[in-house]
């Protein structure tokens, strides 16, 4: 019992003893610095010259990050069984390493007519079935960088790739998954602009023209890029 | 004028919807940056000298070399590989690597991000690309993800299902939590919640598309390849919240390419 008492009294005293020091924590500094400014009335003028110049904040340079090509590309798509028509379609690159880089396409052409559309004079899709839209998300490996030169004084950068990815393909009122892969060329006039050589082939699983088979529809494209 | 007079309405309304907007866009894009007065950073060569490329690649020939105490300005940077300026104005580009052994104008080291182990441990970006099958349906999906810390980071996540029966897309906003970010292999799980459209194909008998709000989680790995690239897989369990009596579960499953910067 008595050493619970003396406990009890212990944390009291040791409560108190805090409290006190809080109430002084407020006093004192007040009466510090009545003192020194008390002090201070009596002490000469500073004789130092406080410079009235304001500090300049140095700010370093950012370095222009210039990975990520966007641009547009035209040419002949060969839709498996509808001819060959005109594609267009715009593109997004960004440079991973010297080597690899990544890239998402979007294209559309229009399908012609098979030649049983032709010869029978019966369609087997609509007119608006026969818009060919595609994306791909590839990625492309840089094989056979180089260079190309124009003449004795002109050389400018360049680059064979593979490239590879995986997409989908609306065609014939049905969406599907698609394989892309093919080479292509670029190359550089100056920094910040490129020019594309591409040749892709776009494989997908369709049954429009009757039983399921895959369909390999070769494109040729040529395009610009522009670095940002 | 021509033009005008001998195009039908579906043309002109064709030249108005996609030719303008590209045409527009290619004159702009054709036209060259903004040119604007910049400072440069310049670094020091404390090296015996530092050598530099006629282009950005390892084949390309060095034709000139900047010696210890010269400077140089930093004018751009193409992957690894940065255009820089001598102070005689000859202008070359210097690999990473050399360049992390400059200094700045203060003498400290310049620090850079290099791609190697280290930056996949600690990045600030990551971007990817997957395939996988969503309940069946095959799946086609790209994620970027920023990191707030070396372990946590919010993912924002866009894929396309294409099945049988269906299509539709996935649009998916999260956490992801590494839990050892500087191993080779990293697992991690993902939490975050997202939106489903589903477009039942017209050979259903009723082909009604519906949109639902959809909660996920997941497990995946991490597994470094090389420089910036790393494989990543991934299984998520979506709950999707449907009006219906019973919410519904959906899985997910996907493997792919992903890059840090």
């Amino acid at each position: 019992m008595e050493s619970r008492h003396s406990v009890l009294l212990l944390s009291l005293v040791t409560l108190a003893l805090s409290g006190c020091a809080l109430f002084h924590r407020h006093a004192k500094p007040d009466d510090s610095a009545q003192a020194s400014s008390d002090s201070d009335s009596n002490a000469p003028p500073p004789t130092v010259i406080e410079p009235q110049v304001e500090r300049r904040t140095i700010k370093v340079p950012t370095i222009h990050p210039s990975n990520v090509e966007i641009g547009a590309y035209y040419g002949e798509l060969s839709i498996q069984d509808f001819g060959a028509q005109p594609v267009y379609g715009v593109r997004l690159d960004y440079h991973i390493s010297e080597d690899f880089f990544a890239e998402a396409i979007y294209g559309r052409a229009k399908a012609g007519f098979t030649s049983f559309e032709t010869l029978s004079n019966i369609q087997i899709i609509s007119d608006a079935e026969r818009r060919f839209t595609y994306y791909n998300l590839s990625l492309g490996y840089n094989l056979l960088p180089g260079e190309v030169f124009i003449g004795r004084n002109l050389a400018m950068t360049s680059s064979f790739y593979v490239i590879g990815g995986i997409g989908s393909v609306k065609f014939a009122g049905d969406q599907n998954f698609a394989v892309n892969f093919g080479a292509g060329f670029r190359v550089l006039p100056t920094d910040w602009l490129a020019v594309h050589i591409d040749v892709q082939d776009l494989v997908f699983r369709s049954a429009v023209t009757g039983e399921e088979q895959l369909k390999n529809n070769l494109q040729a494209t040529i395009g610009a890029t522009v670095f940002f | 004028m021509e033009l005008s007079i001998t195009t039908t309405p579906s043309t002109r309304r064709w030249l108005n919807r996609y030719l303008l907007p590209v045409a527009a866009l290619l004159l702009a894009l054709t036209l060259p940056p903004r040119a604007q007065a910049r400072e440069y950073l310049q670094l020091f060569v404390v090296q015996p000298y530092l050598e530099l490329h006629t282009a950005p690649g390892r084949g390309y020939p060095v034709t000139q070399v900047v010696v210890r105490g010269e400077s140089v300005d930093v004018l751009m940077r193409r992957t690894d590989w940065f255009k820089v300026r001598t102070e005689r104005g000859i202008e070359g580009w210097a690999n990473e690597r050399d360049l992390a052994q400059t200094t700045l104008a203060d003498g400290s080291p310049f620090q850079i991000n290099l791609g190697d182990r280290d930056g996949f441990t600690s990045h600030r970006w990551e971007s990817g690309i997957f395939g996988g099958a969503y309940e069946g349906a095959t799946l086609i999906s790209a994620y970027q993800a920023l990191s707030l810390t070396d372990h946590l980071k919010v993912e924002l996540s866009a894929s396309q299902f294409l099945g049988n029966l269906s299509n539709g897309w996935l649009v998916d906003l999260g956490l992801s939590h590494v839990f050892m970010p500087e191993w080779r292999i990293s697992p991690f799980v993902t939490l975050g919640g997202g939106y489903e459209r589903v477009e039942p194909k017209a050979t259903l008998a009723l082909p009604v598309s519906s949109s639902n709000q959809t909660a996920y989680v997941g497990v995946g790995v991490r597994y470094y390849l090389a420089r910036r690239l790393f494989l990543r897989g991934e299984l998520r369990a979506h709950e999707i919240f449907t009006n219906q009596n019973a919410n519904e579960v959906k899985n997910e499953w996907k493997v792919g390419i992903a890059f840090f910067y």
